[in-house]
């Protein structure tokens, strides 16, 4: 059972969390025009790499804040997490 | 090749097997090949027989990077059916059901096809219409599907919790007769011998390192063993695809998550069908063995670990209880995880990709075991032929773009609720 | 029968109390502290069970959880059972009854046997090779038979009737496994303060202390263990816990531990749970689990009576029983001489049998002055005696041991067998620690640690009492310090051990030519080494394949002493050395775990929560008949007399249409916006524009997730300029909520604006019907009722008879509606109020039945037409997408897929006859008996009988459905065998232009 450090609340066993997904997707900016592979991109392409992956998680039982974590997607080691306006 | 047959055990008894020959060579691996299958799982090996056999294309290499079969045809859960709702999963996962029919014979390998039929419960009558839509759906396509009622279930499952204390009381299911399982590891082996028996070279424990790209076409593989020249290359590596499509600088609408599964320790027969549960997301089966097979959800989140955590299970096993409360008595005994290819309208890809020679098959989500023969099938003649077949016309990588997708469940992009 | 196999005044089980039991029919008796295993053995029971394939007789291997033969039926109070338990840890208990397994009609007479006469044609992976034809046979005939053969056990068919508890716990240490290493690492680690969990599986502590003739300081092991233990227990940072088994270790220092709480009591209380599963998070984990010996390999090395010869001397030595009184010790190394010098001075004359040419350590010689016959440079060849071992063939080596130079037969009762030690590597492995290979004592030990796993004593390879202490003491401090920094040293005593010398690192005897004696490897699963030779003959190599072709390995022992010799069997075959062939991966559990004790609390109606209104004991009183609606239970109509489902929901529905009725839609969800840019986040979330809303008034949004599919659809209200009332469907609540947090923290975090769930914080009545004002007027005195005073959309704050109450003008009826809303704690008064001051009207409760036949026949969509696979279009809502602005999945929409002219739409859909109701799920199609597969054209998303018209009326989504009206097609449900002619209508069947809820 994964233990995540949420950056508002401490350390907490995964239960309490709910996952969010690759956290370098950018949304593309409301009424701006981009290309369609811009926005398939955004919408189905993911990166997926087997190592250092930066995701979010949601402390959804619990301050229900949204954050960062950086995790080896082969070991499942977190190296850390930071909330969403600082850098993993 | 030799014949297997109840005949051929017998005379080999007398000399103490000592007189079996290798199921499969073990051969060198050659400086070129027509094509290359990247992947010894059950498509990769599936995908190499049907293109030796329909297709007479034999100067062909499986590229392994550990042993045969050892992927997700051996970590699953060893379910077939065709029970989908969308033409385009139900006519190819039936065309995959008369394949599984004929299999053992076809192969001369006994792969324990098993139609004991797949049953998939309903807790509400918004459910079971749910499942009506479904059913119909697999009728007017052909494809057998039966609804069953409360009192048939009695019959049927006995032991499943009818009574006034189940959380979600059972109202009926929906039945594929036809639905059942097969050993998983014959399944792997069975190809493996018979596309090795057509010529097929299976290369274990090399790994693909790289590939050559020129001009946009494929001209050969960079593996642990050397490198090979090749015109087509079939990427059958679900679970690692993303890795595999990054080296060839191709991103996909794939990502990699662990799936667990267990079995509980034998126990005299008295599950006879496949039974999943509709107030959660929990199937099993019993297998010949014995021993209760039993899965559900995903992790939920990125994993290429061939391990999950327990508060899965522990979810997952809860539903089995409420299920069969039967099951709380019995132990787990062994638990294992695979890695998924969860694409992102839960569908598969079979298609070519804008490499010239360079083909894909993947996104297999929970449900590759069941494809294999049809997976193998229609990969081998979009390899052959240069273009998908009318089964997997569908499956293409573009319906991401045009909005064409197959999502079965409704959930969208967020693979992990799956 | 009397306890003739038992010692006097030998062991740790208490004589007073003798305890009856039953196996097989039989009664026996043992004492309190055996085990089942014990109390046979005492009684002369070597027999005790079946193997999975051929049915051959056996008896106890092990005397812990590596025993992979006496797996017994147990059947408790009441008429539930347990299969496959472990005889040799179950502990008895009064009026305890067992049964052998997998044997009919008794474990001295077996038919399934006869698989063992014809062995020969059932060698490894037979199954392939076989039973294909003909086609069918396989599911009809071969696989039934095959079936019934195999299984252990038999399952209960009945729900369990015992308890599981769960139990969270950190600590700073927790050791697994109460040996030498792991008492020592427990009292080092508490003495300096750190908090330690000190878990040992078996009842009793100690491990090989139990057993060994050491001293530590001025006592005997076992002395000192028990001194250890009560000044741990004595401790308040340290939990010392005994039938406890550490089986997972996950992720991030998880370690899961189950508890055995009951089954070994005489009388429980009704509340004692069965088993306690223990979720402990560690900051180290030492992990003391000792090593279990291996058997050696030989003809026939499986009858009833070959034992490991450490399970011979715990028997002995801890339960006081003797496993034969002719015994004979096989081994490769020096460890079972104590089993030999146990079994001389219990009055024994045991013989040894050693592959090796001399020991001179200090036990062997310790053997040889207590003139114990040893036979070195022999070996055991085979073995005789069906149902139970009655002569054994020792062989004299010839030069380089390919053969025997003599044979003869030597009598005997029993085997003790020992091949050499291997280290419990499992938790290590499954903490994601990379095995390595050490030659010396021929098995894998833990490599670098990948957590804060710390694995020491025999478990990694260390088999000296001396350096499991310091190693103990050693590792106990320093982690703990790291932790507590309070530098408090304990000091390892000193102590005395004998020595022992090298092993022999032959295992597997050579069959006498031209003989071809089974020598089993994996006993449970009748894994011979001839079946592993045959696997690597055909091709398979790697250890994986040779495991799943032979099952060596996969039955419920999980090969705990056989992997090992499967291994070297390959290496040798292969000429390769181990570390290349590798080994199969260790996964949790370590032993087979109770399914009810990872399950815990959530079963029967805890299997999930269930969410109830306030008003909820109202509708019980009321006949209400519940349907679960996600987690929680909605009224779907409130019965009267015999009525069914379809007569009372007609007749709710019917009476709002004509009088007035009242609906609990507390489950909606709920969700309370407020902030300066509350509107512009509205408009960013819905499809349709909500900067220009007025205050007071509410507007139906629909959103989409950025693909484009319609995610959930609601009203929301605006009551003061920065603050807005969005109410969910109730299945989407929890996810609408996370869906709009995502947008605000991780994509718009620049926007003014907070959420929060408001679900429960208000009970909510709809009253809907013609009649509906005039009640509303009577609810609330003090405000303008009417159509001018709450506009259609319209809201109003005000007071129910003091009460505050927020009063909505929405409607999902059709109807002149409006959703009066109150603090939750006052639900059931405004509910009563309504029931009370509708009377004179008319008015009835309606449930979720009526509801839907209202919506449908005013062609209101719903769940189950926004399934998750529809946009906007399909649902006719295309109208309410924005031109001028962004919102979420705008941009999806442009894909050709979803611009496509001849996409579905929805319809209604009404029988061609009038009478007939269309199935739900039902497809429509052109020609009902069209050869399939028949292309479908759409499908019936929901029927109802419409109270407006008096016939049934359906919804459906239909390609090219705006194209279609008036057209006559089928709808066909070929489950329920149905092909209906149907013509295809607008899906605003009743009052089509809104006027009503606008009147």
């Amino acid at each position: 059972m994964l233990e995540i450090k949420c950056p508002y609340c401490g350390k907490r066993s995964q239960n309490e969390f709910s996952y969010g997904g690759d956290a370098k997707i950018k949304r593309p900016e409301l009424g701006k025009e981009i290309s369609d592979k811009e926005w398939d991109n955004f919408v189905y392409y993911r990166d997926n790499p087997k190592g250092k992956h930066s995701e979010l998680w949601h402390h959804i039982s619990g301050c229900r804040q949204w954050f960062k974590v950086s995790r080896d997607t082969a070991s499942h080691e977190i190296f850390k997490t930071a909330k969403l306006d600082e850098d993993l | 090749m030799q014949k297997y047959s109840i005949f051929s055990l017998i005379k080999n008894s007398f000399s103490n097997h000592q007189n079996w020959e290798p199921a499969w060579r073990d051969p060198e691996l050659k400086k070129e090949y027509d094509v290359v299958i990247v992947g010894g799982g059950g498509h990769g090996l599936a995908t190499a027989y049907y293109l030796a056999k329909e297709h007479k294309i034999t100067n062909v290499a499986i590229l392994e990077k550990g042993w045969i079969g050892g992927g997700n045809v051996g970590r699953n859960t060893t379910i077939l059916r065709s029970n989908y709702m969308w033409d385009a999963n139900g006519l190819f996962y039936e065309y995959g059901m008369k394949l599984w029919e004929n299999l053992s014979q076809e192969l001369n390998y006994n792969v324990m096809y098993s139609p004991r039929g797949v049953i998939n419960l309903a807790h509400s009558d918004a459910q079971l219409n749910v499942f009506a839509r479904r059913g119909n759906s697999m009728r007017l396509n052909g494809i057998d599907a039966i609804m069953l009622s409360k009192e048939e279930l009695i019959t049927k499952i006995p032991f499943a919790d009818f009574s006034n204390s189940a959380r979600f009381p059972i109202f009926g299911a929906l039945m594929q007769p036809k639905g059942g399982t097969a050993r998983h590891d014959a399944v792997a082996w069975g190809y493996a011998r018979g596309a090795d028996n057509l010529g097929v070279d299976i290369i274990q424990h090399c790994e693909v390192t790289g590939f050559d790209v020129q001009n946009g076409k494929i001209i050969g593989v960079q593996t642990s063993r050397g490198n090979i020249k090749t015109k087509k290359i079939g990427l059958c590596v679900a679970g690692n695809t993303s890795l595999l499509a990054s080296k060839l600088n191709m991103k996909l609408p794939i990502e990699s998550h662990v799936l667990q599964a267990c079995v509980s320790e034998p126990v005299k027969p008295f599950l006879d069908h496949v039974v999943t549960f509709g107030a959660g997301h929990f199937y099993c089966s019993q297998s010949d063995k014995g021993e209760m097979v039993m899965g559900g959800d995903l992790d939920g989140y990125n994993s290429y670990a061939q391990r999950g955590n327990l508060p899965t299970l522990q979810h997952v096993l809860s539903e089995g209880v409420a299920m069969f409360p039967n099951l709380s008595r019995l132990k787990m005994l062994r638990t294992w995880g695979g890695i998924m290819d969860m694409s992102m309208d839960g569908s598969p890809i079979i298609d070519k990709t804008h490499i010239e020679g360079v083909y894909l098959n993947c996104g297999w989500c929970y449900g590759g075991f069941k494809a294999t023969p049809v997976s193998g099938w229609t990969f081998a003649y979009t390899i052959a032929q240069d273009h998908p077949h009318e089964l997997n016309s569908k499956f293409r990588l573009n319906r991401f773009h045009t909005g064409h997708l197959i999502d079965e469940k409704g959930v969208g992009t967020k693979t992990w609720i799956g | 029968m009397s306890q003739t196999y038992r010692l006097n005044n030998v062991g740790y089980i208490n004589r007073d109390k003798k305890i009856s039991f039953k196996f097989n029919g039989k009664k026996y008796f043992g004492y309190k502290g055996d085990t089942l295993a014990s109390a046979l053995l005492a009684n002369g029971v070597h027999l005790v069970g079946r193997s999975f394939k051929y049915h051959r007789p056996r008896g106890f291997v092990g005397a812990g959880v590596d025993e992979p033969n006496a797996k017994v039926q147990l059947y408790f109070k009441g008429a539930d059972t347990e299969p496959n338990a472990n005889a040799t840890e179950v502990e008895l208990v009064e009026g305890l009854i067992a049964r052998s397994q997998n044997c009919w009609p008794s474990v001295s007479f077996d038919f399934g046997a006869i698989n063992n006469l014809l062995n020969k044609f059932f060698p490894a992976g037979f199954y392939y090779k076989t039973f294909m034809w003909p086609k069918s046979f396989w599911y009809k005939i071969y696989e039934p038979i095959i079936r019934k053969a195999a299984g252990l056990g038999i399952a209960p068919l009945k729900p369990d009737p015992d308890k599981y508890e769960h139990k969270y716990e950190y600590c700073d240490v927790l050791v697994a496994g109460s040996g030498p290493s792991g008492l020592s690492s427990a009292l080092a680690a508490a003495k300096n303060g750190a908090r330690v969990i000190l878990a040992e599986d078996k009842v009793r502590f100690g491990g090989s202390l139990l057993t060994d003739e050491v001293t530590i300081g001025n006592k005997k092991g076992k002395e000192w263990a028990d001194e250890i233990i009560s000044q741990l227990k004595s401790m308040p940072n340290v939990i010392v816990k005994n039938r406890s088994q550490v089986f997972g270790y996950y992720d991030h220092n998880m370690m899961v531990m189950c508890e055995r709480t009951k089954d070994h009591i005489e009388n429980p209380s009704e509340f004692t749970p069965r088993q306690k599963l223990w979720h402990i998070r560690a900051k180290e984990v030492i992990i003391s689990t000792g090593s279990i010996e291996r058997p050696l390999t030989f003809g026939n090395n499986d009858r009833p009576g070959i034992i490991l010869a450490s399970a011979a001397r715990e028997y002995m030595k801890v339960y006081g029983v003797l496993v034969g009184k002719k015994p004979i010790i096989f081994t490769n190394n020096d460890s079972a001489y104590d089993t030999a010098i146990d079994f001389k001075k219990n009055g024994i004359d045991p013989i040894i049998v050693d592959t090796r040419n001399d020991s001179q350590s200090s036990v062997a010689n310790e053997a040889k002055s207590l003139n114990i016959s040893i036979k070195f440079f022999c070996a055991v060849v085979n073995t005789k005696g069906y149902l139970r071992l009655n002569s054994a063939t020792i062989g004299k080596f010839n030069s380089d041991k390919s053969d025997y130079e003599k044979l003869e037969n030597i009598s005997c009762d029993c085997i003790c067998v020992s091949g050499n030690w291997t280290p419990t590597v499992h938790l290590s492995s499954q903490s994601g620690n990379k095995l390595k290979f050490n030659e010396t004592i021929d098995a894998f030990i833990p490599n670098q640690s990948k957590q804060n796993e710390n694995t020491i004593g025999s478990a990694k390879g260390s088999f000296t009492l001396k350096e499991s202490l310091e190693d103990g003491f050693k590792k106990g401090f320093e982690l703990s310090n790291k932790i507590t920094g309070k530098n408090e040293k304990s000091i390892t005593p000193t102590s005395n051990e004998k020595n022992y010398g090298q092993h022999d690192k032959f295992w597997c005897m050579p069959l006498p030519k031209k003989k071809h004696y089974k020598r089993f490897v994996d006993f449970q699963n009748d894994v011979a080494v001839s079946d592993i030779e045959l696997a690597v003959r055909e091709g398979f190599k790697s250890i994986e394949h040779v495991k799943r072709y032979t099952t060596l390995g996969m039955a419920t022992d999980q090969g705990k002493t056989s992997n090992l010799s499967g291994l070297q069997l390959v290496s040798d075959i292969e000429k390769k050395i181990i570390p290349e062939v590798g080994h199969t991966t260790f996964r949790p559990p370590y032993t087979p775990i109770t399914i009810g004790a990872i399950v815990g609390r959530e079963v029967g109606k805890h299997y999930r929560p269930t969410r109830k209104s306030p008003i909820h004991e109202w509708h019980e009183k009321n006949n209400a008949v519940f349907v679960d609606a996600g987690l929680w239970l909605r009224p779907r109509y409130y019965k009267k007399g015999n009525e069914n489902l379809l007569e009372a929901s007609t007749r709710e529905a019917r009476n709002v249409r004509k009088n007035v009725g009242v609906c609990d839609v507390t489950s909606l969800g709920k969700i309370d916006i407020k902030g300066a840019d509350s509107a512009e986040f509205l408009n960013r979330v819905y499809t349709n524009a909500w900067m220009k809303l007025p205050i007071g008034k509410g507007r139906y949004g629909v959103m989409l997730r950025e693909d484009g599919i319609v995610f959930d659809d609601g009203t929301t209200t605006r009551i003061s300029e920065n603050h807005f009332h969005m109410t969910t469907t109730t299945a989407q609540a929890a996810n609408v909520l996370s869906h709009l947090e995502y947008y605000l923290q991780v994509v718009w975090p620049e926007l003014d604006v907070n959420v929060v769930s408001a679900t429960e914080q208000w009970a909510g009545a709809a009253l809907a019907g013609p009649n509906s004002r005039k009640l509303l007027g009577k609810l609330f005195k003090n405000i303008d009722v009417s159509n001018e005073g709450i506009q259609f959309m319209g809201y109003k704050e005000s007071d129910l008879f003091g009460v505050p109450a927020r009063i909505f003008r929405i409607s999902f009826s059709g109807e002149l509606a409006y959703e009066i809303n109150v603090e939750s704690d006052y639900g059931i008064f405004m509910w009563k109020k309504i029931i009370e001051l509708g009377k004179e009207m008319n008015i009835e409760p309606y449930g979720t039945e009526a509801l839907s036949t209202l919506r449908i026949e005013m062609g209101h969509v719903a769940g189950s037409e926004i399934d998750g696979r529809v946009i906007s279009s399909d649902l006719s809502l295309e109208g309410m997408l924005s031109k001028k602005k962004d919102f979420i999945g705008k941009r999806s929409l442009f894909r050709e897929a979803f611009v496509n002219p001849n996409r579905e739409k929805i319809v209604g859909v009404i029988p061609i006859d009038k009478k007939t109701m269309i199935p739900e799920g039902s497809h429509l199609v052109n020609d009902g008996n069209a050869t399939l597969p028949n292309p479908k054209l759409g499908h019936v998303s929901a029927s109802c009988w419409s109270v407006e018209y008096n016939n049934p009326f359906s919804l459906a989504i239909l390609k090219d459905g705006k194209n279609k009206i008036g057209e006559k097609l089928y709808a066909v449900s070929p489950l329920k065998n149905k092909n209906i002619p149907v013509e295809i209508i607008s899906s605003h069947y009743v009052d089509p232009k809104g006027e009503r809820v606008r009147s």
